[in-house]
């Protein structure tokens, strides 16, 4: 038998299963589906996982979106302890960027204070949404956020023209460092404006004045509009390790051009080597899964290696976990 | 000082316009040649799809005593933004500087929006044929919504003074339903922000350079500036943020305040003072001002009634 060398070198993920179903989940008006988007911070003896939801759609069949999280235990991340009462962040005024939705969010602790950044949903009339990065803090462990001012910290810019969402805060060697998705082109399909974005990032001091760093991380592989989401960076083993999920620009709401699970390295954060084959990870044969499998979010905790991520129809129905056999190197 | 009126000297009704447009000459903004001055304006098109207008620019050419017109540009200047880029919907206004050879354009970009009429930011195009036509520099804004800046950023007005980039644009404080029966308006305030390329702005960040004179309510807009003697002297235009297209009183008029260091301003609305002249194109409103100098003497460009649906006039500063 001759071992290639791709499965030589590939991550081998377990699976879980789903860890936590927005639809069991009761007297939450805002929290009827939807549990988008996982980012976690871990605490002494529970997990807590913040994710974006939706109440029902309007009469118009048009959603916002909020995000919350839910506090899964330490020793048993399948026991869901408690879910927030209300969500974590207030949708935006009249004609502010984050009016009609917070989705997704990205957490990280700063001394004494946890911030968060997320991206803001506006509705436009000849594109259904234009969406920009806000930033907010809180001081009571990341129960409830204030919001740092009315208006995004990262916008629109002459290369990044709409669409900056998807935004993952890290901080390596003092430096801030946020990687987030940018649209490149409103693709018309069958009558319909689909976005298209691709992996970004920006660098800051102080997480709050941005330098863009203008340029593409990950290269487009299955096609030149290809879309590109949840770039999740984690450092291990002398090497950063990005997962991401990416899609076509068309018909992706179904199995075949739907989400799946990309890989990437870099060594200084900048430059960064695509390598899908090396994911470990794709749909599974049946269940909830089985059609897509998107917005990656690895987190390390009592000396495993878990990735979050998301199932069928972009998480409609909930968020999973998997397990690293070994270590990410 | 004083201003000396001179009358309208352009009505776009009496020309024909590139891009099908009818009506409108808003926001004049000048750029001075050897023997012309040509004066890029906002004018309208309908958009087909829905009714609604879309603001492009266009641009007249005059002899220098500003009376005498010798051509309306035929060609598109700038063709609007791409789907779902920030100026699809209309470029109001367009301000030129010229630097290093080349001329740079400083556009407000206008998209519609679901909850409220519309947003707006600035972006950069530049011309290498002497202001004809404009290529961007991409397809997003240069300034546009920030932290405390949080909706319609527009209005830039660009001088190079030394080797620092100056511009006076306008921020939205944001939108407010006044009437239950009445679309949500907006209120805007006059900021300032510097660069050292043009292109890498950076913004005092939601400090309001101008008092109000009308209250918390006054919305400001089009600042222009210029120098004179020691001294740099901004005109804008203001009004009440609600009622303001029909109600008597209520609409834009012309502001000014003056500054020696750039950063403090004493507005001084009465010195020089324009008013509209009963039973003239400016009778009820005067706005878009836009100030320069030709000749040795200093002009003031801007729109009367309806904001500019019949064009533009002028005035001349009396020392």
């Amino acid at each position: 038998m001759t071992i290639t060398k791709e499965t030589e070198h590939m991550f081998k993920w377990k699976k879980l299963g789903k860890v936590f179903t927005p639809q069991e989940v009761e007297g939450r008006s805002w929290l009827k589906e939807f549990a988008q988007a996982p980012a976690t911070l871990v605490f002494e003896d529970f997990v807590r996982v913040y994710f974006s939801c939706r109440p029902p759609a309007d009469e118009n069949g048009q959603y916002v979106s909020y995000s919350a999280y839910v506090d899964l235990g330490r020793a048993d991340l399948f026991k869901v302890r408690h879910v927030g009462e209300q969500p974590i962040l207030t949708l935006g005024g009249l004609g502010e960027f984050d009016e009609f939705g917070t989705y997704p969010v990205t957490v990280i602790r700063n001394g004494d204070e946890v911030r968060a950044y997320y991206a803001g949903w506006t509705r436009c009339e000849s594109v259904p949404f234009n969406v920009a990065i806000g930033c907010a803090t809180s001081g009571d462990g990341g129960k409830t956020f204030t919001k740092l001012g009315t208006g995004p910290v990262l916008n629109y810019s002459p290369d990044e023209p709409f669409v900056l969402s998807g935004p993952k805060i890290r901080r390596f060697n003092d430096v801030w460092y946020l990687w987030y998705i940018a649209g490149r082109k409103w693709k018309v399909v069958a009558g319909k404006a689909e976005p298209v974005y691709k992996i970004r990032m920006a660098t800051s001091h102080d997480g709050i004045y941005w330098t863009k760093q203008n340029k593409d991380l990950i290269e487009s592989r299955i096609e030149e509009d290809e879309a590109q989401a949840s770039p999740d960076v984690y450092y291990a083993n002398g090497k950063y390790h990005m997962f991401f999920c990416y899609r076509y620009s068309s018909h992706y709401r179904g199995k075949e051009n739907g989400y799946r699970i990309g890989y990437a390295s870099s060594t200084n954060l900048t430059d960064w080597v695509r390598d899908d084959t090396k994911a470990g990870i794709d749909v599974s044969e049946q269940g909830w899964d089985a059609e897509m499998i998107s917005y990656p979010h690895v987190f390390d905790l009592d000396g495993k290696t878990y990735m979050a991520y998301l199932g069928d129809q972009v998480g409609r129905f909930g968020f999973g976990l998997a397990v690293l056999d070994g270590t990410l190197a | 000082m004083r201003w000396k009126k001179l009358g309208k000297i352009f009505d776009p009704t009496q020309h024909t316009l590139p891009n099908d447009c009818i009506q409108f000459a808003q926001s004049p903004q000048t750029l001075v040649f050897d023997d012309f001055v040509r004066i890029y304006f906002s004018t309208r098109a309908v958009d087909p799809r829905n009714g609604k207008y879309l603001s492009h620019i266009a641009f007249v050419d005059m002899k220098k005593d500003l009376c005498e017109v010798i051509r309306v540009s035929d060609k598109v200047v700038i063709p609007l933004g791409g789907l779902g880029c920030f100026d699809e919907h209309g470029i109001f206004p367009m301000n030129v500087v010229r630097h290093h050879g080349a001329i740079y354009a400083y556009t407000c970009g206008w998209n519609r929006r679901v909850s409220v009429s519309v947003d707006t930011a600035i972006g950069l195009a530049i011309s290498q044929d002497d202001g004809l036509t404009f290529q961007r520099i991409g397809d997003g804004p240069v300034l546009a919504a920030s932290l405390h800046e949080p909706c319609l950023v527009g209005d830039g007005f660009v001088k190079v003074i030394g080797d620092t980039f100056h511009m006076w644009y306008i921020f939205g404080t944001g939108w407010k339903k006044y009437a239950s029966d009445a679309p949500p308006d907006r209120t805007y305030k006059i900021g300032h922000a510097v660069s050292k390329d043009g292109i890498h702005w950076d913004k005092e960040e939601a400090r309001q350079i101008i008092t109000d004179q009308l209250g918390p309510d006054e919305s400001q807009a089009l600042p222009t500036v210029i120098k004179i003697a020691d001294r740099y002297h901004m005109f804008f235009c203001y009004r009440q943020s609600f009622d303001f297209r029909k109600g008597k009183g209520r609409g834009y008029r012309i502001g000014h305040a003056w500054s020696e260091d750039l950063c403090n301003w004493t507005r001084d609305d009465d010195n020089p003072l324009i008013e509209g002249s009963p039973g003239e194109w400016d009778a009820d409103m005067q706005c878009y001002p836009n100030v320069f100098e030709c000749d040795g003497k200093v002009y003031l460009l801007y729109n009367g009634n309806e904001f500019g649906r019949y064009g533009f006039g002028l005035a001349e500063l009396q020392t």
